[in-house]
């Protein structure tokens, strides 16, 4: 380990470790390398196997993981059994409480269900959650590889852009350009992520400082291997498990931040609806006593946040070699 | 930047997860029971002298103009209220018990005027008793200051118009030492030139902001000077000479302005406390918490909190929206390149208008604290609403005129021409009927008005884009302009209503609205008889006037009118009384006075000094 990557490759979690050691002693059929490339490619089937039976021991994990996917199905699947319009208000039919006139959980304040609100309003959620969260582990990702394998000049100049990105606070970002732009799915994304990536790209940077001056990333580059494959073949596979644990981390920070924008006024506009909107207009009315307004989106908010972090906490023990056992 | 995991970290934050839970739980749905701030109720009591009443300003303003003569972005409502109590213009205007505002207070410092020369003079007697701070009587000459000081700085008073005052003063004649004439350039109606003219005219302490035979311009220099220094407001000997009924004890540069009674003031509403205090709050959200723990004797909700009325009704409070004299709309751009053709057509506007349900909105969405517009005067003037909430005969309109659904359920032109039954000018053939609406954001209630009117629109086939951006961006964009000019292209409708889209004075005349060329005139609205009929409100005394102005634009809908909503919804003190709250946003505090009960003092204004 070079003294530069000391200080820094201490911030990735262990699982980045766990791949590479697995293959440096060659405890896994095939953990060196099928293709023999040094660390070229991942896991094999057992080392995939120990990895989801780790997995699946964390009992918070695999609770987060059906949290997740009931909430999935709620969102997406929901619409299909449980039939509202979303699209056009009913004010005779405005603020009902729950289980008023076929209104399981009562009306918004422009006369929306409040169950079918729900669902709608989980779709923009994840969908923008997901997506941003994604957005931001991959550009990232790629980002922090390419400043740590090339180092030098490279990592100076991208690491001091990162800095400086970090130095301005993301909320005051987001309010700005929310304001400027007219607030649509794509556009909530692309914003989200644009503030995101900075923290797997510093956490990725790390991982390659520590990867680059393996003896397989040595071998390759002796064989002729370029830069692009070294980052793309052994790099980034070699920091998958950081790369998974920090996305659900993403994910989970992303739909928060849909959460924010929206709790700001910056949602996308109605009739279209999100959680963290939701969570936002029911506020008006604490005063009056509308708690079906307040409380459904923001345990949803909470629910969901909670599944990925239990389910993050789960991964990265997966990936943790310490705790696999043969 | 995120740090790897521990276990024990995973089990902080699932702890620091269950914590907020909890807190919002608690949050929510625990509050602490909040005891009553007075046992009276809101017609018992007898009236006692003295005590401070506290009063929230509106959110986020903060009082910073002394100087009675408004300069551009000092105009506020809540800085010329203040300035109204230590400067008195002539003419206060004032509900009557019709509903109508006047000009006939008894607070007003002058006779009423007399017009005649057909209307082109008006001679004004000032009232006898009134004296400044100092003992100097209030004479005609102090009216004439203000007046040469208008009239040589004209460029610098925010209520400045072009043609109209002072340009429509020919002469300013002193007759006595109480009395003068105006001469004007023309006959006026009386009412209008009253309401709309004199309304600015006060008296100004000659003897003590200028020397004899100074020049009017470096007069008012010197006075701007003196108006720019906030933090000394209260103490400029400058300031110090007042007539109105209360003069200024604290003015602060964070906005809090404490006034105490004029012990000189000879006017008929001398003040019965002994001090007001005026207290400003940067959101509605910490003014709703400061009301809600009793720290003032006058505030305001969130119309959205008035289905929770009777909390406050059993804590000692009544709640009382302050209605405005004013009308509220949504102002479709007629020389927006893209839309203006569509909306340039009167039977498309007639439609749209059809599609706003007034009704449902002022009751559900403003939880009834909004009266519906029904045309270009308050609704207290209208004899009738022409286009009334009536989506079939909307969609007749629509067909009628050659549109036909698409495969999208918007409105398509499928008859294009300008003939009986086809789309009109400058529609072409398969034009979608699509519209962007710039709306203020901030206001739950303009949020849902424009979803409730989106969702009825698009149910007509019409579509509606709704785009909310903070206020001042919706005032700086939605300005009268030219096709040609960038910021027409920018916006196609804008609404800026959340507080009312415009306050009237006593008479709602509608020259800076309607009329062609009017600063106001946001939508570009320009019609030659609307023009006619605007101006004779202006000359003509007759009342057939402005109902024939009223009934003329509530036909053509230059706007589409929505609901007016009131200025705020009062929470006032059981044991405040005497607050009447004047529909052209005018103070009267002097007017205010507590009541205790069965002899003995109220929980708060009881006896003299209580409360301090």
């Amino acid at each position: 380990m070079t003294a530069e990557a000391a200080p820094v490759s201490g911030e990735g979690p262990v699982g980045s470790g766990a791949l590479e050691e697995a293959g440096a002693l060659g405890k896994g059929p095939g953990a060196a390398g099928g293709s023999g490339a040094g660390g070229e490619s991942g896991a094999t089937p057992s080392l995939a196997r120990r990895t989801l039976a780790v997995f699946t021991r964390n009992r918070l994990a695999l609770l987060g993981a059906g949290v997740l996917a009931a909430l999935l199905a709620f969102c997406f699947l929901g619409p299909f059994f449980y039939h509202t319009d979303q699209v056009h208000t009913d004010l005779d039919q405005a603020s009902l409480a729950p289980g008023s006139h076929g209104h399981p959980l009562g009306t918004t304040d422009v006369g929306y269900d409040m169950l079918g609100r729900l669902m709608h309003g989980g779709q923009t959620s994840l969908e923008v959650g997901l997506a941003a969260g994604l957005l931001a582990t991959l550009f990232g990702t790629v980002y922090g590889a390419v400043a740590g394998y090339f180092g030098g000049w490279v990592d100076a100049v991208l690491m001091r852009i990162t800095d400086a990105a970090l130095a301005i606070p993301a909320l005051f970002l987001l309010v700005v350009v929310a304001a400027i732009v007219t607030p649509s799915k794509p556009v909530l994304i692309l914003i989200i992520a644009s503030v995101a990536w900075l923290s797997p790209a510093r956490l990725i940077r790390g991982e390659a400082l520590s990867l680059r001056s393996r003896d397989y990333v040595h071998a390759m580059r002796l064989m002729g291997g370029g830069g692009g494959r070294a980052v793309f073949r052994h790099i980034l596979p070699n920091a998958v498990g950081t790369v998974i644990v920090n996305a659900t981390f993403q994910i989970a920070d992303a739909i928060l931040y849909v959460a924010y924008l929206s709790f700001l006024g910056l949602s996308i506009p109605p009739p279209a609806a999100d959680w963290g909107s939701m969570l936002s207009s029911g506020i008006t009315y604490t005063q009056v006593g509308y708690w079906w307004l307040i409380f459904p989106p923001g345990l949803a908010i909470v629910l969901v946040v909670a599944a990925f972090n239990f389910i993050g906490d789960g991964l990265r023990d997966a990936f943790d070699v310490r705790l696999q056992k043969n | 930047m995120r740090q790897p995991r521990t276990r024990t970290g995973g089990r902080t934050r699932r702890a620091s997860i269950a914590g907020l839970l909890l807190a919002a739980l608690v949050l929510t749905g625990c509050g602490p029971k909040v005891e009553a701030v007075t046992d009276l109720g809101a017609d018992e009591g007898t009236p006692v002298e003295g005590g401070t009443a506290t009063m929230a300003l509106p959110p986020a303003a903060t009082p910073n103009w002394i100087f009675p003569i408004g300069a551009p972005g000092y105009l506020a409502t809540h800085n010329s209220a203040i300035q109204n109590l230590l400067y008195p213009p002539l003419f206060t205007p004032e509900e009557n018990k019709s509903g109508k505002v006047t000009m006939d207070s008894p607070r007003n410092v002058a006779e009423k005027p007399r017009f005649s020369d057909g209307n082109r003079t008006v001679t004004i007697t000032l009232k006898k008793h009134y004296r400044w701070t100092d003992g100097t009587p209030v004479t005609a000459d102090d009216v004439r200051f203000w007046f040469e000081l208008i009239r040589a700085n004209k460029n610098d008073w925010g209520g400045y118009s072009p043609k109209l005052m002072p340009d429509n003063v020919k002469k300013f004649e002193l007759l006595g030492k109480h009395s003068f004439r105006l001469h004007l350039d023309r006959g006026y109606n009386p009412d209008w030139f009253v309401a709309s003219q004199m309304e600015s005219i006060k008296p100004l302490p000659r003897h003590a902001w200028s020397k004899k035979g100074e020049d009017p311009k470096k007069v008012f220099k010197r006075l701007l000077s003196h108006a720019k220094q906030l933090s000394k407001f209260d103490s400029d000997p400058l300031w110090k000479t007042t007539m109105g009924p209360w003069r200024v004890e604290k003015w602060t540069t964070s906005g809090v302005v404490q006034l105490v009674p004029n012990k000189r003031y000879a006017g008929p509403d001398k003040p019965h406390l002994d001090r007001v205090v005026l207290k400003p709050f940067t959101t509605a959200g910490s003014e709703f918490n400061v009301l809600r723990s009793g720290g003032l004797d006058y505030g305001y909700i969130p119309p959205s909190v008035m289905a929770q009325s009777e909390h406050f009704k059993k804590t000692g409070y009544r709640v009382e929206p302050w209605d405005s004299w004013g009308i509220t709309y949504i102002v479709p751009n007629l020389n927006n390149p893209r839309t203006g053709p569509l909306i340039r057509q009167r039977y498309l506007r007639q439609a749209l208008q059809s599609l706003i349900d007034q009704k449902s909105v002022a009751e559900h969405v403003w939880h009834g604290s909004a009266q519906p517009t029904l045309g270009p005067v308050p609704a207290a003037l209208m004899d009738g609403n022409p286009f009334p909430y009536d989506p079939a005969k909307a969609r007749r309109l629509l067909t009628g005129h050659g549109w036909k659904r698409g495969d999208d359920g918007t409105l398509r032109c499928a008859e294009p021409g300008t003939g009986e039954g086809q789309c009109g000018k400058g529609i072409g053939k398969g034009r979608r009927l699509a519209l962007e609406l710039l709306s203020q954001s901030g206001s739950t209630e303009s949020s849902n008005t424009m979803q409730e009117i989106k969702s009825s629109f698009s149910r007509a086939g019409v579509s509606l884009q709704v785009r909310e951006q903070p206020l001042n961006t919706v005032l700086g964009t939605t300005v009268p302009c030219k096709p040609e000019e960038l910021v027409c292209s920018q916006w196609e409708m804008g609404f800026f209503g959340t507080a009312g889209s415009w306050i009237f004075p006593a008479d709602p005349s509608g020259e800076k609205i309607f009329a062609s060329g009017g600063p106001s005139n946001m939508g570009n609205w320009s019609d030659p008889e609307t023009d006619r009929l605007i101006k004779r409100t202006e000359y003509s005394d007759d009342p057939s006037a402005l109902r024939d102005y009223a009934r003329h634009l509530a036909r053509e809908v230059p706007v589409l009118w929505t609901p007016n909503p009131a200025y705020q919804v009062s929470v006032i003190r059981n044991d405040l009384r005497g607050v009447d709250q004047n529909p052209t946003l005018t103070l009267a505090p002097q007017d205010w006075y507590f009541v205790k009960k069965n002899g003995k003092s109220g929980a708060r204004g009881g006896g003299k000094g209580a409360g301090q």
